[in-house]
Parts: C-alpha cells; sequence; structure tokens
C-alpha cells in the first residue's frame, strides 16, 4: 500500500434545506458559511487557505478569495462533468498537496436551487444546441428519462427488478431516520413503493433523488501536517477522475458502446482508484455510492466490483447494503433521503464514518469509498482510510 | 393507450454544418446516418472527426431498418385540468444497418402495453421549419 500524502482535516456544512429555503441566503453566502465551518472543525484559520478546488457548479474560485479575503492562492482547479467529478475534488486536493502547489486546500460544493432554477428539468433548460435538439425532439425532459433508457435496459438484459431499484431507496430510507438533518425520515414499505407514480418507465417519484439546498467545504492538507491538527486524519487513499470514450457524455450521448450501455459507465474509474488505493473491494468497510437514481446505484455496485456484472439486482435484494451487510452503502441516506448537493454529502459521511462519530457507525470502519454520479466523463471516485 | 407525440412547436431547430445533411435529407423524408469516408466508422452525432481515425470526411447512407434499443414511458398532465394524461414515449432507437448507431425519438401512435425493447419501428415525419423531425411508430 503506498503512503498517502493527503488527508481531510476539516468539514463544513450549512444547515440543509429543501428546494429554495435556503433563501434569502445567497449562494456564496452558504459557501462561505461552510468553509468558515470546515476551517474551525480543523482548527485552521481563514487565512490559511492556499487552495481552491471545486466541482464546477456555477461559482468562481475569484469571488470566494475576494469574499473570504484569501490573502493569496496558489492553486485553484475545478473537475467537470455533470456530477460524474463530484469526488475529484478530493483527487485534485491531493494533487495539489502531492505536488508542493498548496499547502491548505478547500474543496467545495454547493447546490441551491430558487425559483424556476431546477435539476430536474437541466436537460430541457440547456442551450437549444444543434446537437441537444434531437434529445428535446424526443421528449427527453430532464435526466430521469435518460437514465431510465440505461435502467430499462439493464433489467432487459439481466432481470434486474424494480424490487431492488425499492430497496435501494428503503435501505435509504431506514438509515435516514437517523440522521438528525434528513428531508425524508419516514419509513418506507414495498406496498408504498410500488404505489408511488410511475415518472419515467421503469423510474417512479421515489428512485428520483431529493432537490435539497446546502454548501458543504473540506479541508484538505498534507497528510504529515494533519498529525499534529485537532481531528483524527482521514486519509486520501486514492482518487481518481476519468473515463473513455466508450462511455463519453452518458445519457446525453446514449450511443455508449453496447457493453458499458446498461452500466453506470464507471469501471475505468473504479480500476483507476483502486490501484492508486492499492486495496480491492474487499477492502471497502462502507461506500457511499452517488444516487441521483435508485437505479444507478445497482449498477455502480457491478462497476465498483462488490458483485459481478449483471447481479447487483439479487445482489441488493439480498440485503447487502444493509447493516451488517456485505457492503453498507450511505448509511446517512444518501441523496435519495436525507440530502443531494451533488455528491458532497458523500464526502461529509465518509469522513464521519472514519472519525467514528457517524450517525449509523459502521463498526470498525477502516476504508470507505465515495464514488461521483454516473455522468458524463471525467466520473471520479476516492477512497479514503483512518 | 397510444403513445402521443411531444410538442414540439416551442423548441427551435438550430443546424451547423454538421447536421445540416441530416436535415436536408429529413426534408426529403430521407433517414439518413453519417459514416467517416476515409474509414467507413459510423458515429452520432455528427461530431467534426472520426473517432477513430480523426477524418473530417463523411458519407451520409441510409439508416436502415429501424429497432427499440430502449425506451421510457413519461406521463405528462394533458392541456386542460380534466383531460386525460398524456404519454410520451422517449426511445432509443437503433440502426443494425448503420453499424448500430442509436438515436433517441419520440415513439408515437404505439400502443403502449406493446412496446418491447427490440420491437420492428417504422418511420414517420412530423413538419418543422422547412424539414420534418423523424418520429417511430411500432410496426
Amino acid at each position: 500500500m503506498r503512503k498517502a500524502a493527503a488527508a481531510i482535516v476539516g468539514s463544513g456544512s450549512t444547515p440543509y434545506y429543501f428546494r429554495g429555503q435556503s433563501a434569502p441566503q445567497t449562494q456564496y453566502e452558504l459557501i462561505g458559511k461552510a468553509i468558515i465551518a470546515a476551517i474551525a472543525d480543523a482548527g485552521l484559520m481563514v487565512e490559511d487557505i492556499d487552495g481552491i478546488v471545486s466541482y464546477a457548479h456555477g461559482f468562481e474560485a475569484s469571488n470566494i478569495v475576494e469574499m473570504l479575503g484569501i490573502p493569496e492562492l496558489s492553486y485553484a482547479a475545478t473537475v467537470t462533468g455533470q456530477g460524474g467529478g463530484s469526488a475529484g475534488v478530493l483527487d485534485l486536493a491531493s494533487s495539489a498537496i502531492e505536488s508542493g502547489r498548496a499547502q491548505t486546500v478547500v474543496c467545495i460544493g454547493c447546490s441551491q436551487q430558487l425559483g424556476a432554477h431546477r435539476y430536474g428539468t437541466s436537460l430541457a433548460s440547456l442551450a437549444t444546441t444543434p446537437l441537444a435538439v434531437f434529445s428535446l425532439f424526443s421528449g427527453l425532459v430532464g435526466p430521469g428519462p435518460s437514465m431510465a433508457l440505461i435502467a430499462q435496459r439493464h433489467m432487459h438484459k439481466y432481470g434486474t427488478r424494480r424490487e431492488a431499484f425499492a430497496e435501494v431507496v428503503m435501505a435509504s430510507r431506514d438509515y435516514a431516520m437517523n440522521m438528525p438533518e434528513a428531508i425524508r425520515k419516514k419509513p418506507l414499505t414495498l406496498d408504498e413503493y410500488f404505489a408511488a407514480p410511475m415518472l419515467a418507465d421503469p423510474l417512479c417519484r421515489l428512485d428520483f433523488c431529493l432537490e435539497t439546498d446546502a454548501a458543504l467545504a473540506f479541508v484538505v492538507t498534507s497528510a504529515e501536517r494533519a498529525r499534529d491538527l485537532r481531528q483524527k486524519p482521514v486519509y486520501i487513499e486514492g482518487a481518481a477522475h476519468g473515463g473513455g470514450s466508450d462511455w463519453g457524455r452518458a445519457f446525453f450521448w446514449l450511443n455508449m458502446e453496447d457493453d458499458v450501455f446498461a452500466s453506470a459507465g464507471a469501471e475505468r474509474v473504479a480500476r483507476q482508484v483502486y490501484e492508486r488505493a492499492g486495496v480491492t473491494p474487499e477492502d471497502i468497510d462502507v461506500a457511499l455510492i452517488y444516487d441521483h437514481f435508485s437505479p444507478l446505484v445497482v449498477m455502480q455496485l457491478e462497476d465498483y466490483g462488490f458483485c459481478k456484472r449483471g447481479e447487483g439486482g439479487a445482489f441488493v435484494e439480498s440485503g447487502a447494503i444493509r447493516p451488517g451487510g456485505a457492503i453498507p452503502v450511505n448509511p446517512h441516506g444518501g441523496h435519495l433521503s436525507e440530502c443531494y448537493v451533488i455528491g458532497m454529502t458523500h464526502i461529509r459521511e465518509a469522513v464521519e464514518q472514519l472519525r467514528g462519530v457517524a450517525h449509523n457507525q459502521v463498526p470498525d470502519a477502516r476504508f470507505a469509498l465515495i464514488t461521483g454520479g454516473p455522468a458524463p466523463v471525467p466520473m471520479s471516485a476516492a477512497i479514503l482510510r483512518n | 393507450m397510444k403513445s402521443t407525440a411531444p410538442d414540439i412547436t416551442q423548441i427551435p431547430l438550430p443546424i451547423d454544418q454538421w447536421t445540416q445533411p441530416f436535415w436536408d435529407a429529413a426534408a426529403r423524408h430521407e433517414l439518413v446516418m453519417p459514416r467517416c469516408a476515409a474509414c467507413q466508422t459510423w458515429r452520432w452525432p455528427p461530431t467534426p472527426f472520426c473517432p477513430k481515425c480523426r477524418s473530417q470526411e463523411l458519407e451520409w447512407m441510409p439508416a436502415g431498418r429501424p429497432r427499440l434499443y430502449s425506451y421510457t414511458i413519461v406521463r405528462r398532465p394533458g392541456p386542460n385540468p380534466d383531460d386525460p394524461a398524456q404519454i410520451v414515449v422517449p426511445g432509443l432507437v437503433e440502426f443494425p444497418e448503420a453499424g448500430g448507431m442509436r438515436f433517441v425519438a419520440a415513439i408515437v401512435e404505439s400502443e403502449v402495453e406493446a412496446i418491447r425493447i427490440g420491437a420492428p419501428l417504422t418511420v414517420g415525419w412530423t413538419p418543422k421549419d422547412g424539414t420534418n423531425v423523424p418520429v417511430f411508430s411500432l410496426g
């Protein structure tokens, strides 16, 4: 195993809000609060920050430097990629630390949906370009129907059942019941799942993640310095962001190669992150799987090697993602039940699991996997260790 | 219940030099797919380079017989509160004779219960801005 060069030493968040309820706070205000909280958690000062990394989501390092009076940045970078890049912030941060370009990097993620701006219609609100018109003419109005095309194909090819998608949602709901800030806390039965309105077959309303507002920030520094700071260090054992031409723009393209179409497109980045961390799926104690749509959790479990291709449905239905199962998944309730901030709450949960202070603590958790969303390249992932 | 066509009247139709040949053919009710003129690799959409050999030369070929690769069923409220929900079926249409390229389009006027992956399809055309938008139905 390679020696980790960087560690997460601070974690901060605003409260979690249902979509729109963070108003009248502005997006930068939310980001500023998260950064100040993360820096305080680390026992550092805002003046110490010399690197800012983010997943591309409509905010700029320049505004943050000016707003918080950060004296001097020596590193600023953004991962692209429609949610796929979210865990990639940890790759950028550790790159900055390893290369010596920065000593104290904050990773930022923020989601705020005010007024008519909603992710659920994000395909329809895309600029009508010469290539985007084909999707618009077909009636694909949001990411959900596009994911449905993939889920439908997985069911056709492997016999995956809606019961598997239901189990992903029910497990997330059971975990969320212990989470103080979870948006959806009511337990969910299989009958209730099947009674929910269908939005885009085979997806019902409950297969879609929440739409929520919050900002989160994480402080990354060198592993050596981390040992002298106030929090138990959470080492970035490996992080990666990448992908190939067989996946490309994913659901904006829909011409992914046939053998990867009914997948989460994460096999390449999974191989990269396991190689960098020097571990295998058997070593992972808790998995924070990007859950924008429940079927894609099933497919990521395949891509990340927790079960074989095509067996994700049966694997999930066996109880594997529950407490004490083969691989507990999203003990914070994830995007489906707790809060959706484009993957950032998954990083927070991984940190809390490895500090040993999580609300649904996985006993003796040592390695946590975090995945970015199945989405256009680059997709991303990180493996953390305590 | 039968699937209906999505309302596309409010969606503009921007065209660039790479998609122009597709819409020129569609105006003649011809469904065509691009293929690299240098190495015969099919691609969709018509991006500016062949991803295999980087040539920019394209030849537009008949797409051949379509079949359904995947689909979803989207229910939308009707135009008036008491109207029944409209069913729109975005489909992923595969062209086995054009390298298996897939084209996303509405599956219209088809019995929703009969829609299946692998089903053969027939192309139809919806007039739009001097050309036609392809739609597909079962059969």
